[in-house]
């Protein structure tokens, strides 16, 4: 097929590779995201590609690589259509059973099935299994259908009928339009309408325009805007030309995270096919409009996501923000208007266009619509990529897709927004994913990061720890994000060290405040939120760091002593074998003894102690009681 | 315009103005750090923040903020105090404070505000600064660790200098301002990052600790280098000039200065300086009196006859100049020229002859709301550096399209942009021709009212922008678009400078000039400008006063000429080194020889060796009159210091002599002024008392041609040979007073000869190493600089230097054919 001059010889084009595939053919598909690919994805590939062969069955089955599936740990994974059936931690010795059983005898490999950690239940079948099961992917959907590399695949999931329906059935304006009353909302942090923003933009005066896809991703942890572009570039670039459509822009430019190199050679391979098919460059579908795209590869700073140091960068300057206004929309990219948007939003407007601002809007709450893809981390049994529809409950998405804190543990809190988020307590899980109710409750919706901690985590140590990620991320450039940053983590360091003083925790605050209300950028004006979240539902603790040197979760280690209780102690000998420091004496049947002097805190007297014994124990904010080392 | 409320205070001010801005206005003082009123907006150190009624929950930075309709603003509370002083408090953590021996102190933005918010204690400690300071270089001294990252020595550098030196690295606690690889400053020192820095990081080494602010006197002048006229203020203590302050409130500068202006100003106080006449007496120079200097002078000057000739510099005031002009009518001689004789002909005749009129067109800064610049030679920044830093301004903020005909590279080429028309050495009149001949071509030219048209058209037949391209080596695209963009502009400005070094086609370049402005309208339309700046301080007033050969009179080179037949029996020059500056060193050589030579100079220059009567002359830091610059600005000088012994003004020599003469001389600077005024068109209407701070432009903003008459230039040959060598001026210095100033001579201290990479490669050359250039009338010997901004072929030497002899070679030519003998 050669170029596509027509949105009539676009359906026929679908029409002819849907023709050609047999939807009741066993399809295998593997993930070949950028986790699964770490974890193996590479060497099953071979093995399933050699095995189809040896086996003789190439004209049987059809095998596909695809996008990242979002169950990461699980990798690699394997699904096998018609029925989608789910094999996890595939490795290449299973892909002889998995072709001789499931593909030849319709048999299940149970031991490649997903088991629920909590009741031990199997699932066979992806949409069964609870990580699944409650999400609605609507963006990440495709990402396990298609091989990105693959402008049919895309074509056979409806791909480009947004971009021809924009551009031969709406003006701008409709297009403009239609993206304000589906509500979309940027999805890349701030949460600004796009479609207000796409306005400000097309109004702004000036012929030359820029439309750019944020895909700087620097939020430690997430990584669903590299998913989606790794897995499916070709929605990305349709979301993008409607953009342009839109405002007036005959350029783009992806701004892509320099450690995303799988994301960058599957979208300079779907640029390549777009323009073969005349789906870029000039004409695109004899509609007249002239697209073309460069992708950037980002400068390695999480300052550079921010829209201006991205800006900057993208122009070969420094990557700091500059004074807003000007905002970009009026002055952009090289001074010109420049409509920045992030993947996860423009991966979501062909959906818009296709299925209208009616079916968009009706999904989620009053002011935050859609579906959000969330990176669930943590202290959860189930981690991964969740898309859920706003106003879903964090409850809800920790415990039923999440599946629960693991071991057994207490849940804690939930930190949602990024480094520069929030940290919700058990009494605020049922919280709904919605912009403003994430911010009303101290948390923010950011990129979508989301992290579960257990009752073994220190929320000043925590607060301590996302400081001093964005101490070393602040740009530098302005003054009260510079130094009041780096003040806090120096309170916030000296309180988990023990040396936390009275008046700190007021101070904290009104260096909170400061650097919230006075910095330029929103580096600095969000920097201060795992303070004052924390503050707020977890006072508790900083008191109990600074007035009693204790540390209430026992994970600070210069706030902890192990001792080893004598009333317990068998005197095995199993924790001084396994002290490193030696700093445990005793001997056989006598009470074993902790040198405070020398333990440095390692834990492993706590982990080695038979739990039948149960013997060491974690101080905080007591004296270590004086034993002796009698015999047992 | 917009209403809003300050503080409780109504008040309107533009729509594009920022809540600092208009709170400035309202007489509402808002701290600021990194906000400077000359550069974009950056809103970074946070001190200027303020309430915005209509923005609750945040403070905003007034400095950034535009204003807005209703507006109600609060400059001061409890909270914005505590803010900044929490800012301040941040600020000095890791700041240096080593106010007793900081040169800043005292009018340090930091130490100011530090006082104003009494930050007595503070709440927050960190590690200190502890970075090397930076003094490899001998004008700038670079000390981070009292820097506050205000950027505005990155930005000024880059917004306005165009240069570029600094940028941001690391971030966080480790963000320091660097220079390229973090290595010592090595740049133009125009030293504007200097005066903009609000705390003691940057500092001008020659001051450091030479005075406190406030023991200085600040005395506002005019730089007497070039004919930018910079407005210079004087730091004086001890009766010498220890610094130039900023002041961005006078003048046509903006505060901005080169490294002349800025660095250059120590030869005032040299030791060298002459304070005592001399006369020759058994063939040496000997000390005497004034009294016995004028006479010695007088019968001399007397025996002669009227056959003695007048030759001045550029560099002294109106008022002085008039009295040349008297002094020559009083000797009843029309033989009185300055500058070489031959370099201003652009204006004198090429002008005239065209448009009637002997100036710029335009003032500089409306260049920076131009759409289209094309300059001609690249040099043009050498010569202007501040008015080049305009262009950079119309380039970056207003996105100029600048074309540069160019014989080599250099800073104007290297902005954002630009186009380079690199052609060979000598033919920038064919590529003007050819932009003309575009013009008429593709029908864009203004031909209304103009004269000479059909003769143009015809004389232009063998100029297309083909033929040309193919002389010249330039791209035939490259010269249409050029064309295009300067007809198209609304604003536009051409640009070319002249002086002692581009003595060649001096009244052709000027005459094409005038072409070109004619047929795209800029000559004598708003907004736009043709401008033919002269090299020296007074140049343009030199050119005003008619300080040139009357009817009958002997121009410069025909009075050297003449002085070596015997023709001329004395010879009187002030201000000038010919010897070193004139082109052709054999004629100089004769004629200073041959006559009877009156020299009257500041320092014993090699002409002044020759004298048989030296005057000892002051600087422009010692007396008070006018300059007149580049763009028809009249501006006051005035005194900062009293000369050095016997010294005496150009003024006070000069009126000496008419009335030994039996002439009349007006008594005060004041009185020479008004009679000069009265007598030289353009400044009939103007009094001293209308020079303002700005000073006056004659003319007004745009001088409207008195004709407009299309006049044909035949285009230049290219000269023959494989290596040709250029002559011009370098940046760092001007005429030859600069190689008597530290400042200029820390950054280059003798002659050199450049050439690019290529060549030096072919020759087996490297820098420094020694270079003789052998040409048909002699040869130079210089070290080697090897650049990247010259083409194969093409040698360059600045003319600054005495000791290069380089008027051996150079007599006048475009480019001189040499061939190039390792040493
Ligand atoms: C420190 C900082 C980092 C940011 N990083 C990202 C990022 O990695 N990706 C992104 O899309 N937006 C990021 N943003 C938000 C952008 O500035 C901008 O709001 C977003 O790209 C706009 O797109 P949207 O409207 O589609 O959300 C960041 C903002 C800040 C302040
Ligand atoms: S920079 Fe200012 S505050 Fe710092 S030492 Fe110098 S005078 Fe003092
Ligand atoms: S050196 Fe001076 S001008 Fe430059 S950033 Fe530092 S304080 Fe500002
Ligand atoms: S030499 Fe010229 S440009 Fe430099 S400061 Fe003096 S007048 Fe200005
Ligand atoms: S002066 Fe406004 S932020 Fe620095």
């Amino acid at each position: 097929m050669s170029r596509i001059n027509s949105p009539a010889e676009l359906e026929s084009f679908r029409k002819e590779i849907l023709s050609q595939r047999d939807p009741d053919k066993p399809c295998i598909t593997l993930c070949s995201g950028s986790a699964c690919l770490a974890t193996g994805s590479g060497k099953v590939f071979a093995a399933l590609e050699q095995e189809i062969e040896k086996q003789g069955i190439t004209a049987e089955v059809s095998f596909r690589t695809t996008g990242c599936h979002g169950f990461c740990e699980q990798g690699p994974i394997v699904v096998i259509y018609p029925q989608g059936i789910c094999y996890l931690k595939v490795q290449p010795e299973d892909i002889a059973e998995i072709i001789s059983a499931t593909i030849k005898e319709q048999k299940i490999v149970e031991r490649l099935l997903y088991v629920d950690p909590n009741t031990g239940e199997k699932s066979s079948l992806e949409e069964d299994i609870p990580f699944y099961k409650h999400q609605q992917r609507l963006v990440l959907g495709a990402n396990r259908k298609i091989d990105p590399k693959s402008l049919e695949d895309y074509l056979a999931v409806e791909g480009y009928q947004a971009l021809a329906k924009t551009l031969f059935e709406m003006t701008p304006e409709q297009v403009v339009g239609e993206v304000k009353d589906a509500k979309l909302r940027g999805r890349g942090g701030a949460g600004f309408p796009s479609g207000v923003k796409w306005d400000f933009a097309r109004n702004a005066p000036g012929d030359q325009k820029y439309v750019v896809v944020n895909c700087d991703e620097g939020d430690p942890g997430a990584y669903m805007d590299r998913s989606v572009m790794e897995g499916n570039p070709f929605a990305v670039l349709e979301g993008l030309m409607i953009g342009a459509y839109a405002i007036g822009a005959n350029e783009g430019y992806v701004y892509v995270r320099q450690e995303y190199p799988l994301a960058v050679s599957n979208l300079a391979i779907a640029i390549e096919k777009a323009e073969k098919y005349g789906l870029l460059g000039k004409d695109i579908l004899g509609s007249g409009f002239d697209f073309t795209v460069k992708v950037h590869r980002g400068a390695g700073a999480f300052i550079c996501g921010e829209e201006t140091s991205l800006l900057n960068s993208l122009e070969g300057k420094p990557g700091e923000p500059n004074a807003r206004p000007p905002f970009p929309a009026t002055k952009g990219l090289w001074g010109k208007p420049t409509n920045i948007n992030n993947v996860e939003t423009w991966a979501n407007i062909p959906l818009v266009i296709n299925k209208g601002a009616d079916f968009f809007s009706a999904i989620g709450t009053e002011n935050s619509k859609g579906t959000k893809i969330f990176s669930l981390v943590g202290k959860v049994n189930n981690t991964g990529l969740v898309e859920v529809p706003m106003g879903a409950s964090l409850r809800d998405i920790i415990f039923k897709i999440g599946g629960g804190v693991p071991d057994g543990k207490q849940f804690k809190a939930v930190q949602t927004g990024g480094p520069s988020g929030g940290c919700l307590p058990e009494n605020l899980l049922d919280t709904k994913v919605d912009f403003d109710e994430l911010t009303k409750a101290g948390a923010m919706m950011g990129s979508g990061g989301m992290i579960v901690m257990d009752e073994d985590t220190c929320l000043v140590d925590i607060a301590r720890y996302f400081l001093e990620f964005l101490s070393d991320e602040s740009c530098g450039k302005c003054t009260p994000c510079r130094e009041g940053i780096r003040q806090m983590l120096k309170i916030l360091t000296n309180m988990t060290n023990g040396l936390g003083q009275e008046g700190d925790i007021e101070l904290l605050q009104e260096l909170a405040e400061t650097t919230k209300g006075s910095s330029m950028c929103a580096l600095g004006k969000t920097a201060p939120n795992p303070v004052l979240s924390t503050l707020k539902h977890f006072r508790h603790e900083y008191e109990a760091h600074i007035n009693h040197q204790k540390c209430p979760a026992l994970a600070c280690k210069e706030l902890i002593a192990f001792y080893i209780d004598p009333d317990k102690c068998k005197g095995c000998g199993a924790c001084l074998r396994k002290c490193p420091a030696d700093a445990i004496t005793g001997e056989k049947k006598k009470i074993h003894v902790v040198d405070q002097g020398k333990c440095t805190r390692c834990k492993g007297c706590f982990e080695a102690c038979p739990a039948a014994f149960d013997a060491v124990r974690i101080l905080s904010g007591e004296p270590v009681p004086v034993a002796v080392p009698e015999e047992v | 315009m917009v209403n809003l409320t300050i503080d409780g205070k109504q008040i309107t001010v533009s729509k594009k103005a920022t809540i600092y801005e208009a709170a400035k206005e309202a007489g509402v003082h808002i701290p600021v750090l990194c906000y400077a009123k000359k550069l974009l907006p950056y809103g970074a150190c946070r001190i200027c923040l303020v309430e915005v009624e209509q923005m609750k929950g945040r403070l905003i930075p007034s400095c950034t903020t535009p204003v807005t309709e209703g507006m109600v603003v609060n400059s001061i509370s409890d909270e914005i105090r505590k803010v900044r002083k929490t800012v301040l408090e941040f600020l000095l953590v890791n700041h240096v404070v080593e106010c007793p021996v900081c040169d800043k102190g005292g009018e340090c933005d930091l130490q100011d505000l530090t006082y104003e918010y009494e930050v007595v204690t503070n709440r927050f400690e960190g590690e200190k600064f502890d970075l090397p300071t930076d003094e490899i270089n001998p004008l700038i001294e670079r000390n981070m660790n009292r820097c506050v990252l205000c950027g505005k020595c990155v930005r000024v550098c880059d917004e306005i200098v165009g240069y570029g030196s600094y940028s941001f690295i690391n971030r966080g606690f480790e963000t320091k301002i660097a220079t390229a690889f973090d290595r010592g400053l090595n740049c133009e020192f125009c030293g504007q990052c200097v005066s903009m820095c609000p705390v003691g990081a940057i500092l001008p080494r020659p001051f450091k600790f030479k005075a406190r602010p406030w023991q200085l006197k600040e005395v506002d002048s005019v730089c007497g280098y070039c004919g930018n006229g910079c407005t210079v203020t004087f730091g004086t203590k001890d009766n010498e000039v220890q610094t130039i302050r900023f002041n961005d409130k006078n003048g046509v500068n903006d505060g901005n200065l080169c490294i002349r202006g800025r660095f250059g100003i120590s030869y005032v106080n040299s030791d060298k300086r002459l304070t005592r006449p001399l006369v020759r007496r058994n063939g040496h120079l000997t000390e005497t009196s004034w009294d016995d200097a004028i006479q010695v002078a007088v019968a001399g000057l007397k025996a002669a006859g009227d056959k003695l000739g007048v030759i001045s510099g550029a560099r002294l005031t109106n008022e002085e100049l008039f009295l040349v002009k008297q002094l020559a009518k009083t000797l009843g001689t029309e033989n009185l020229d300055h500058s070489g004789g031959e370099c201003y002909k652009g204006v004198t005749e090429g002008l005239k002859e065209t448009l009637g009129i002997q100036a710029s067109t335009g003032t500089f800064p409306q260049v920076e709301h131009c759409d289209a610049i094309l300059s001609i030679r690249s040099d043009f920044y050498e010569t202007h550096p501040v008015f080049g830093m305009v262009v950079n301004q119309a380039v970056r903020n207003n996105e100029a399209k600048l074309t540069v005909i160019a014989d080599k590279r250099g800073k104007f080429t290297k902005l954002p942009n630009a186009r380079t028309l690199l052609h060979k050495p000598g033919l920038e009149l064919n590529i003007l021709n050819a932009i003309c001949s575009v013009l008429l071509d593709e029908g864009l030219a203004k031909t209304d009212g103009i004269e000479g048209l059909n003769e143009l058209k015809d004389a232009l037949k063998d100029y297309s922008a083909d033929a040309v391209a193919a002389a010249t080596g330039v791209g035939a695209d490259a010269i249409k678009q050029a064309a295009r963009e300067l007809a198209q502009a609304d604003n536009a400005a051409i640009l070319l400078a002249y002086g002692l070094p581009y003595t060649a086609y001096s009244k052709e370049l000027g005459t094409a000039a005038a072409n070109l402005a004619l047929l795209t309208g800029i000559a004598g339309r708003p907004g736009s400008g043709l401008y033919l700046c002269g090299e020296k301080a007074n140049s343009q007033g030199a050119v005003d006063l008619s300080i040139l050969p009357g009817e009958k009179g002997l121009g410069a080179q025909q009075m050297l000429a003449a002085a070596g037949t015997g023709e001329l029996k004395a010879l009187y020059l002030i201000g000038e080194d010919p010897l070193t500056s004139y082109p052709d060193r054999a004629l100089v050589e004769k004629a200073l020889e041959a006559s009877f030579l009156v020299v009257q100079d500041l320092f014993l220059s090699p002409t002044a060796q020759k004298a048989d009567v030296v005057f000892p002359a002051t600087s422009f830091a010692e007396k008070d009159g006018t300059f007149t610059n580049a763009e028809r600005r009249i501006q006051r000088l005035r005194v900062g210091i009293t000369p050095p012994g016997e010294a005496r003004t150009d003024f006070a020599i000069l009126q000496q002599l008419i009335q030994e003469f039996g002439g009349q001389a007006p008594a005060t600077s004041a009185e020479a002024f008004a009679a000069l005024a009265a007598e030289t068109p353009g400044y009939e209407m103007v009094s001293l008392e209308m020079l303002g701070p700005q000073g006056y432009v004659w003319g007004g903003d745009i001088l409207q041609p008195e004709s407009k008459k299309l006049l044909p230039v035949a285009g230049a040959v290219a000269v023959d040979g494989d290596y040709q060598l250029l002559v011009g001026s370098s940046l760092y210095h001007s005429g030859t007073v600069s190689t008597g100033a530290k400042g200029p001579m820390a950054v280059v201290s003798e002659p050199y000869i450049e050439l690019g990479r290529e060549d030096a490669a072919a020759l087996k050359l490297v820098d420094g190493d020694l270079l003789k250039l052998k040409a048909a009338a002699g040869e130079i010997q210089a070290k080697v600089k090897v650049d990247r901004r010259l083409p194969k072929g093409v040698l360059f030497t600045p003319y600054h230097f005495s000791q290069l002899e380089l008027n051996r070679i150079y007599r006048g030519q475009a480019a001189i054919a040499v061939e190039p003998v390792k040493q």
